[in-house]
């Protein structure tokens, strides 16, 4: 069976001249607005769409982690490609959600015969806002008749299949709304239209485009669920998808580094090394930190969504609010450091990072917004108040099943709920926190039981949050910002707790990289880290190391099981 | 067209209204023009109409150049419609011509003075890719030859060297190396053999894509010996002392870029309704706004104080030159960033009205590393910083009751700054370039003039915020007195270089404090509002931890912000009317 390792030296290859992923290729593509169709294809002819399939439905899809690594090494050379390509599992998520088998079936066959499935949610002057949707599906004899616009659409136009989010209630309102599955080419002719591309500030070459629909007849089994329960199917979908499209930051961010890593190792300044002068060094540490911290919370949030997806209306938010914003500050430094190259677009194969940065703004507006996942968040803070009695019973400890080679339940949407009312990772800082303390090597290391009296410290506060009918006060949004801080600071703890046999391996060794993750999220909450350029000055150091070519907790060629 | 409100408004007029479709200077042929690479032909026009280039030639010379805020005033007009129709067509030419305005001979300065009020452009041909901000390591040389000097070498990512009528080089004159080993030559296009040399493809760039970024090979081409800008031997020493004005001018300037992509981001939230009300309404987005206007007013105030004191303060310029350049650009990226989130997916978007919103996200780019770089800003000041300390910090103002500060205090330039270095109609002394010292020694009077402020009049919300400045600079004083000079190379320790962050914060935090003190009684910028919710932003900066205008100034900062939008206003510290 193939697997991710196997996968990122698959891409590696493409990427040579010539190849599909040819970088001068893909620039070309960007330049042009024209789909990297090269690309797509080699990653529809090694399978990828399998691998958007849940294991019951024939695919390949069995845990989100490795749903993240393979995007992640898509992304870590193309954004465009990973947007375009990883559309696919946005747009079937709904249906995997459903639990329905026969439209599942059906929707897998064809996936993995290569069909783009887009995601119709968003419409002309609508944007996050799903109760104002207006396209709306009315029965028809046994089927239904759709009517209006979905614009923009990821693949609106080159995707034969659409999940649409349509108003079946008039009144409209939370059960107002139904998910259909419209395979464009069994409507009659002249109901459904394209519309045009809309020119992008990045990810120019993917297809952003819109459908419209003038009462187009869709068969009854084209409903995906019940009638009325279209909002909470895509709210639950957009968990799962908000955990995984992280992924594309996480890829960018490798890009960014690898442009980075090569710039400290050959640029010289008033007769030094660049590498040399310390602020350099610094800011490129904390780029190294902020990929690190960025992975372990997308790791944590994946494993969560199998142990824990009663949660995941929390972590999905927290992970899709916190990782971009991570790797966005991440691009910002190495932009710093590359200074005219990172604005340069054709000289020394610099040129390359400008589009980076293009291309990943995309990742904190799509799939729900930074602050709209943030303001969903506020909307459960006062649930997850520091010391509020959990829930449920306690389940597996967070360093168990954040353990590389745990076991992980079969994902299972039915489990997956609109609120939460616990975080478990949280509830197990304290935890975490003391079996860090009682490692020799950390003993007078105050970063964890700082972070713990700063988590501790939002108890009074969310205990105050009161439920909001509109958008939530900039304090709420301001908590929810430092909550999604902490909640970082648990996933490094927690991963770090979960791994010890990793604790001698590369990245790992001396526990640098925690420490520069913990100093970046108190630095995050406000609190001063006077060791921070120590901490950075470290991880900048691995990075000009031969294992900097590779800055990942878990490998993007090892360690995710074939 | 004398006055700067003259000039302004019609220059202003001549540009028309930025929102209207057809207006070939508008914000849609702007974004059309930055489609295909270049600058907006009607841009073009009006600017050559109006003369431009006459702004940056002296009066002294037949130009209109005579006070340095009034050029970066009358650039934000520019900038605000189009950033690389500045740069590209405009202000390029100011780099290479303040090189020549202090140290270029008499016929030089005339004969680049002619130049410019024709219309021709001067280019500064610098930067070597391989040195980048290190600009004392070029290797493009000149070398004596008989009576000629040849220019042997590279020049690379330079604006408009392809269509200049005149090149301003940097070049290696003593191969040994060392602070005198480089010299300036001001050279006519047509002096250059087409033979020896060879103009590079054009660079091409994410943001600011009319700019034609060039380069030049050269291989020995001679140019006469009386090219030279001053003495063999001096290039960095007249860089030194030109580029305070541009290193203040060019992010003055880039302040408009902030000015716009407000305009943009209020067009877009007064226009959508989301959950039932206008974005306008939504919390985050008000706190957002009312946070980049704070900022935007910061970043207006210390620049505008910051070109005044190379006329009222000029030894201090060394300092305040890199430390306006290097706060300016951290506040402005991060301000654009955070509207972006405002924005959200409209600002993805290259068409419809509010396209010009990514063109200013990846035009506003280069304020973080052109012409120099933040981190080179910050190698610049801290050399400075011990005798800054003991000179002058280590003086307290006055608390009340406490008697005379160090107004009263020692000799002449090493007191608090005098009122015209805070407002726009006093007289100030005539610019002097050649005057401009190398190193402050230690004068600094925006940052004594916190101390002035500390006076029994300031109002009470507002004196912890001062007293915390001046507290600010009391400790740095005491950090950086004993600094040895091992920490204040370019290798400096991260700690000290955040000393030196930490004081533009305090520069800046002064320059506010001294525009609200003498600001005319009735107007906004007199009201204590805005320079509470400056010095919280401020704060925020210094502690590398942004914090947001208090919420109580929230309101009655986004009711300023959309009344000025309505009555087309800009939203920075000149309220100037706009188009």
């Amino acid at each position: 069976m193939r697997g991710p390792a196997r996968f990122a030296e698959v891409v590696e290859d493409w990427s040579r001249q010539g190849g599909p992923f040819d970088p001068a290729l893909l620039t070309a593509h960007d330049e042009a607005e024209s789909f990297p169709a090269e690309a797509c294809a080699a990653l529809d002819q090694w399978g990828l769409a399998d691998h958007y399939v849940p294991v019951p439905y024939g695919g390949r899809l069995d845990r989100l982690d490795e749903m993240q690594a393979l995007l992640r090494t898509v992304a870590a050379r193309d954004l465009t490609t990973a947007v375009a390509h990883g559309k696919t599992f946005l747009g079937a998520a709904s249906v995997w959600t459903s639990g329905d088998s026969d439209l599942g079936t059906r929707l897998a066959g064809h996936i993995m015969a290569g069909e783009a499935v887009a995601w119709g949610l968003t419409e002309p002057g609508g944007g996050s806002d799903l109760l104002a949707g207006e396209l709306t599906a009315t029965r028809t004899g046994s089927g239904w008749s759709l009517s209006g616009s979905k614009w923009p659409v990821n693949n609106a136009t080159r995707g034969r299949l659409a999940t649409v989010l349509a108003r079946t209630d008039p009144a409209g309102g939370p059960r107002g709304f139904s998910v259909f599955l419209v395979d464009k080419r069994s409507t009659a002719p002249g109901t459904v239209r394209h519309l045009p591309k809309m020119p992008t500030h990045g990810i120019r070459g993917a297809d952003i485009s819109g459908v419209a629909f003038r009462d187009a007849r869709v068969p009854a089994h084209a409903l995906v669920g019940t009638e009325g329960e279209g909002l909470e199917l895509v709210l639950k979908a957009l968990q799962l998808t908000r955990t995984s499209c992280v992924a594309l930051s996480l890829g960018a961010g490798d890009h960014a580094l690898r442009l980075a890593r090569r710039f400290l190792l050959e640029r010289r300044l008033h007769g030094r090394r660049l590498v040399d002068l310390p602020h350099a060094r610094a800011m490129a540490g904390q780029a190294v930190a902020r990929l690190l911290l960025a992975e372990a919370v997308a790791y944590a949030a994946a494993r969560a969504a199998h142990e824990v997806p009663e949660e995941l209306s929390v972590v999905s938010a927290v992970t899709k609010a916190l990782v971009p914003t991570l790797v966005q500050g991440q691009l910002r430094l190495v932009s710093e450091l590359l200074g005219a190259r990172g604005f340069l677009t054709e000289v020394e194969s610099y040129g390359g990072f400008a589009k980076i940065e293009r291309d990943h703004q995309i990742v904190s507006i799509f799939d729900g917004s930074t602050w709209v996942n943030r303001g969903g968040l506020a909307q459960q803070l006062r649930l997850l108040r520091p010391g509020r009695r959990p829930a449920g019973p306690a389940g597996r400890p967070v360093y168990e099943w954040l353990r590389e080679d745990a076991g992980t339940a079969a994902l299972d949407p039915s489990r997956l709920r609109m609120m939460t009312r616990g975080d478990t990772l949280l509830n197990g800082l304290a935890d975490l926190v003391s079996r860090r303390s009682s490692e020799p090597d950390a003993a007078t290391d105050t970063l964890a039981p700082r972070l713990l009296d700063a988590y501790r410290e939002l108890a009074g506060p969310l205990s105050r949050v009161r439920p909001s009918a509109g958008p939530p006060s900039t304090e709420v949004m301001r908590l929810a910002e430092r909550y999604e801080w902490c909640f970082a600071g648990a996933a490094a703890l927690g991963v770090w707790a979960a791994n010890p046999s990793r604790h001698g391996r590369t990245w790992w060794d001396g526990g640098d990289w925690l420490r520069g993750c913990l100093t970046l999220v108190l630095h995050g909450l406000g609190l001063p880290t006077p060791d921070a350029s120590a901490a950075y000055d470290q991880l900048c150091e691995r990075l000009l190391s031969g294992d900097g070519t590779d800055v990942s907790l878990f490998g993007s060629r090892a360690g995710v099981p074939v | 067209m004398t006055g700067i409100d003259t000039r302004v408004d019609e220059l202003e007029a001549r540009l028309g209204d930025p929102w209207d479709p057809d207006n070939p200077a508008g914000f849609a042929a702007i974004v059309a023009a930055d489609e295909r690479e270049e600058t907006p032909s009607g841009g073009r026009a009006v600017l050559d109409d109006y003369g431009i280039l006459a702004e940056f030639v002296p009066r002294g010379l037949g130009g209109r150049l005579e006070r340095v805020d009034h050029l970066v005033e009358l650039m934000r007009s520019v900038y605000r419609r189009d950033p690389s129709l500045g740069l590209g067509h405009c202000s390029s030419s100011l780099l290479g011509a303040v090189n020549v305005w202090t140290a270029g001979s008499e016929e030089q300065r005339q004969d680049a003075a002619k130049l410019l009020l024709a219309g021709g452009k001067i280019s500064c041909a610098f930067h070597e890719l391989a040195h980048g901000n290190d600009i004392g390591s070029v290797e493009f040389s000149a070398t004596p030859a008989g009576n000629a000097l040849m220019l042997n070498g590279r020049k690379e990512s330079i604006t408009n060297l392809d269509r200049a009528d005149a090149v301003v080089f940097l070049a290696r004159t003593d191969p040994a190396g060392g602070p005198r080993s480089t010299s300036q030559l001001f050279v006519p296009v047509t002096g250059i053999d087409p033979a020896r040399a060879r103009f590079l493809p054009r660079f091409r760039s994410v943001g600011m894509r009319g700019v034609r970024l060039g380069g030049i090979e050269v291989d020995g081409a001679p140019v006469d010996r009386d090219a030279l800008l001053g003495p063999t031997g001096t290039g960095m020493e007249t860089v030194a002392r030109a580029f305070q004005l541009t290193r203040m001018a060019l992010p003055g300037m880039s302040t408009a870029m902030l000015d716009t992509a407000l305009r943009v981001t209020l067009r877009h939230v007064r226009g959508r309704r989301l959950y039932g009300r206008t974005a306008a309404d939504i919390p985050m987005v008000r706190t957002t706004l009312a946070n980049a206007f704070t900022d935007l007013l910061v970043c207006e105030a210390f620049s505008n104080v910051a070109a005044r004191s190379l006329h009222v303060l000029p030894a201090s310029g060394s300092v305040y030159a890199p430390a306006v350049k290097y706060l300016l650009a951290g506040v402005l990226l991060d301000a654009v960033e955070q509207l972006s989130l405002v924005m959200g997916s409209e600002f993805y978007r290259r068409d419809g009205e509010h396209a010009v919103f990514q063109k200013t996200v990846r035009d506003i780019k280069p304020v973080a590393f052109g012409h120099i770089a933040r981190a080179a800003c910050l190698s610049a000041v801290l050399p400075q910083l011990p005798v800054l300390a003991r000179r002058a910090w280590g003086k307290p103002g006055p608390r009340p009751g406490t008697g005379p500060g160090p107004g009263s205090g020692p000799g002449p330039g090493s007191g608090p700054a005098p009122a015209e270095l805070f407002v726009a109609d006093h007289a100030v002394p005539p610019l002097d370039l050649p005057g401009l010292s190398l190193v402050s020694g230690g004068q600094d009077g925006l940052a004594l003039s916190l101390g002035a402020a500390l006076d029994d009049e300031l109002p009470g919300p507002l004196r912890p915020l001062v007293e915390a400045q001046a507290d600010q600079l009391a400790s740095l004083a005491e950090a950086c007195a004993g600094l040895k000079p091992r920490d204040l190379s370019i290798a400096a320790p991260v700690a000290v270089r955040d000393l030196a962050a930490r004081y533009t914060t305090v520069l800046a935090a002064a320059a506010c404090v001294g525009v609200w003190r003498h600001a005319p009684a009735d107007g906004f910028l007199a009201r204590p509002e805005w320079l509470v919710a400056a010095l919280t932003r401020l704060a925020g900066v210094a502690a590398g931890s942004p914090r947001d205008v208090p919420y109580e100034l929230e309101g009655g900062l986004v009711d300023e912000l959309l009344d000025r939008e309505r009555r087309t206003v800009g939203f920075g510290v000149s309220g100037r009317r706009y188009r």
